[in-house]
């Protein structure tokens, strides 16, 4: 038996506003930018939750019920460094940790009662120690498997700790509501609730047979989370400092549209990289080797890191247009994505076009894990 | 290991533009800027020296104001004559190693700052005026700063057969008779420096062309820090305006910069890796414009005193809100 701890940070990125700003204490918060714009709330405050706020909702709404709140753009930036160092902090302390986004982390605690005491008591230090070196305030799930641990953490926030002991993990989750389970969302939760599933209890006493009918291969492990069960596999894999691609053609090509295409194949494959990785790059560079070997590198630093294949194609065929000066073969190119980070939503994305976009690449994306990268190609203008 | 002597300050103290961010606006006449400066931080580095040949009077003077303070310890900054013209008297080594004894004998003395600029690279030429250098003031413990990166990148591969560029090449015998272990250039600099009761300076600035990344390294007794900003745009606009004559302002306009929390946590990570290796460190802050360094300055003494609380003058609380949280007061 396992002891896996999820520690998600409380209202992060406001948190981290308030440090950069202490008068935004106490006050309604919300980071997405202009009240009037486009965008939608990408975080905001407790105090402003009270007036119906929550994340991902557009942001005039959330003026319209909140007009006085705070509306801030953030400091995307800042947070990266915030959550670099509370990564820190706990591979300090624990053996496995395992980041699930810019602010959410798993650890594993199995054997280290022994050195930090009982897991309650051990978390409301580390809790302590987060606030005081830090200044973030966090709450956290504890118990056999990440799923329950995630929806333990859930259970009290802000500072909060909820402890679930070994075989008591139905018995927590069985009064919850159903939408308590990460992945039960808008499209999942009305077809669960037409079906008379009101808690998760609902779902554990159902026949798993029943459940797979009805979702397939995920109703199985709906009905396996339900009844406490979990992964209890802490994945933890090594910082990414890049992804490269690069191709050397079997004869040497000129012309600038014939290796464009190139590129455009290039592209597809880092940006599918970077998005199964939950990266973004800010640093995109191109390779450009000439039939005589001479080779040459150019580069370009972003105002905001992407995962988008059309940023990622735009940028490197404007590097690669200002580095093709020569009339001579070229007999290899290559795409490199430098400076990683952590995927963290940024305001700049979430305008209409661009949550379609994302939306649209999150499919690209699936298709091509499951069909392979030559399923699904996203067109580009031969005039580009 | 015991923990090392944590020392943090800035790079001078008289700044009219830290009236109000730091000194209070209504000074009477006793009031005295350093002395008011020691009762917060201690250590500074005095970059007057750079420009001038200071008098002892002057140092005798800076001894006196700050003897409220028992650990309060200067550097001071070698006189541009001797890094940068590369040009200089027997009179003027005695006139700056008087002001040294002076200050090592009132046991006020962290050191001297030997500070090259970008373009001073590793020839065989430099080399040995580094060398020249620390020979001379061998009595006193010196922080080498060089900003090229040539002296701390490994040795290209060409260097294995080419006669040494520093003075002191090594190589490793191998007891089995196997191909000998070449050091790289950056070690055998650290070698000599630590032979010669030296330091390596480590800095943060904007990483522009060959300049040297920001990573403190751990050379003899000491760590000696400085954190000129990042302020890319202004360093690259005064790269291009070297040697014409410009305002205070415009000279000062690369060191505004203000560190976020994120960027200082980044950096006390940074430091806290060497941290026990050494007996003293010393932190400076020259990011002066408006009092940013004092503001930073507090910030990073938080931040590597195991969070205690500092005690913050109101002026600075004023202008830097985000440092009550750490405010004694």
């Amino acid at each position: 038996m396992k002891t896996i701890f999820h520690l998600d940070m409380d209202a992060f990125f406001v948190s981290v506003e308030r440090i950069l700003d202490p008068s935004l204490e106490g006050k309604p918060v919300i980071v997405g930018g202009d009240p009037h714009g486009r965008g939608v709330v990408a975080a905001c405050s407790y105090e402003a939750r009270k007036y119906g706020l929550h994340s991902g909702m557009p942001i005039r709404n959330a003026f319209r019920l909140c007009p006085n709140g705070v509306y801030i753009h953030g400091h995307h930036k800042e947070y990266g460094r915030f959550s670099k160092a509370m990564k820190y902090l706990l591979e300090e302390k624990f053996p496995i940790v395992q980041q699930a986004s810019v602010d959410e982390f798993y650890f594993d605690f199995t054997g280290c009662e022994s050195i930090y005491g009982p897991p309650e008591i051990f978390a409301k230090q580390l809790q302590d120690e987060i606030l005081q070196k830090l200044s973030l305030p966090c709450s956290m799930g504890i118990s056999s498997n990440k799923s329950v641990s995630k929806i333990a953490t859930d259970f009290k926030k802000p500072m909060g700790i909820t402890y679930v002991p070994y075989g008591k993990e139905k018995e927590f989750l069985e009064p919850l509501a159903i939408e308590k389970i990460p992945g039960v969302g808008k499209k999942l939760f009305p077809v669960l609730q037409a079906r008379g599933f009101r808690t998760i209890g609902d779902i554990a006493n159902a026949s798993p047979g029943y459940l797979a009918v009805l979702l397939g291969k995920y109703g199985t492990d709906l009905w396996n989370r339900a009844n406490g069960m979990g992964n209890d596999v802490l994945s933890v894999e090594q910082e990414r400092k890049s992804i490269s691609s690069e191709t050397t053609f079997n004869e040497d090509i000129v012309g600038k549209a014939e290796i464009e295409k190139y590129i455009f194949h290039l592209t597809s494959k880092v940006a599918q990289q970077l998005r199964n990785e939950n990266w973004q790059a800010s640093t995109i560079s191109i390779k450009l080797r000439y039939s005589d070997f001479s080779t040459l590198t150019r580069a370009k630093t972003l105002l905001h890191s992407t995962d988008d294949d059309k940023t990622i194609y735009d940028t490197s065929v404007q590097l690669f247009r200002q580095a093709y000066t020569r009339r001579v073969g070229v007999r290899l190119i290559g795409i490199h994505l430098g400076k990683l980070n952590h995927s963290c939503e940024q305001e700049f994305l979430f305008e209409d076009e661009e949550i379609i976009r994302k939306r649209m690449l999150g499919a690209v994306t699936k298709i091509r894990d499951k069909f392979g990268a030559n399923a699904i190609h996203i067109g580009v203008s031969e005039k580009d | 290991m015991t923990k090392p002597k944590i020392y943090v300050g800035t790079a001078g103290w008289s700044y009219k533009d830290w009236i109000d961010s730091f000194y209070t606006g209504k000074q009477t006449k006793d009031f005295d800027w350093l002395e008011f400066y020691s009762q917060y931080f201690n250590t500074v580095e005095v970059n007057a020296s750079y420009y001038t040949y200071i008098s002892p009077k002057t140092v005798e003077g800076w001894i006196k104001k700050v003897e409220e303070r028992n650990d309060f310890l200067f550097s001071i900054k070698l006189h541009q004559d001797f890094t940068h013209k590369r040009n200089f008297t027997k009179e003027q080594t005695e006139a700056v190693k008087s002001n040294l004894k002076m200050l090592d004998n009132a046991n006020r003395l962290g050191g001297l700052l030997v500070q090259f600029p970008y373009s001073f690279s590793l020839t065989k030429e430099n080399a040995n005026h580094v060398k020249l250098l620390l020979e001379t003031f061998n009595d006193y413990e010196k922080f080498v700063e060089v900003r090229h990166k040539s002296w701390l990148s490994p040795a290209p591969k060409a260097s294995v057969n080419e006669p040494t560029h520093t003075p002191s090449l090594s190589i490793k015998g191998s007891a089995d008779g196997s191909a000998p272990e070449i050091e790289t250039m950056a070690e055998r600099f650290y070698k000599f420096l630590a032979k010669n009761k030296s330091s390596l300076c480590a800095i943060d600035q904007p990483e522009i062309g060959e300049a040297v990344e920001f990573k403190p390294i751990a050379v003899g007794d000491n760590l000696y820090i400085r954190f000129h900003g990042r302020n890319e745009k202004a360093w690259r606009q005064s790269l291009n305006n070297f040697s014409k004559n410009q305002t205070y302002e415009q000279q000062s306009e690369r060191y505004d910069y203000l560190y976020s929390p994120g960027e200082l946590l980044e950096i006390e990570r940074a430091i806290k890796e060497v941290l026990n290796t050494v007996k003293k460190v010393f932190i400076i802050l020259n990011n002066h414009p408006h009092g940013n360094a004092i503001a930073n300055a507090f910030e990073l003494l938080h931040l590597l005193t195991e969070r205690i609380k500092v005690n913050i003058p109101f002026t600075t609380l004023k202008s830097y809100p985000r440092l009550t949280k750490i405010s004694l007061n």
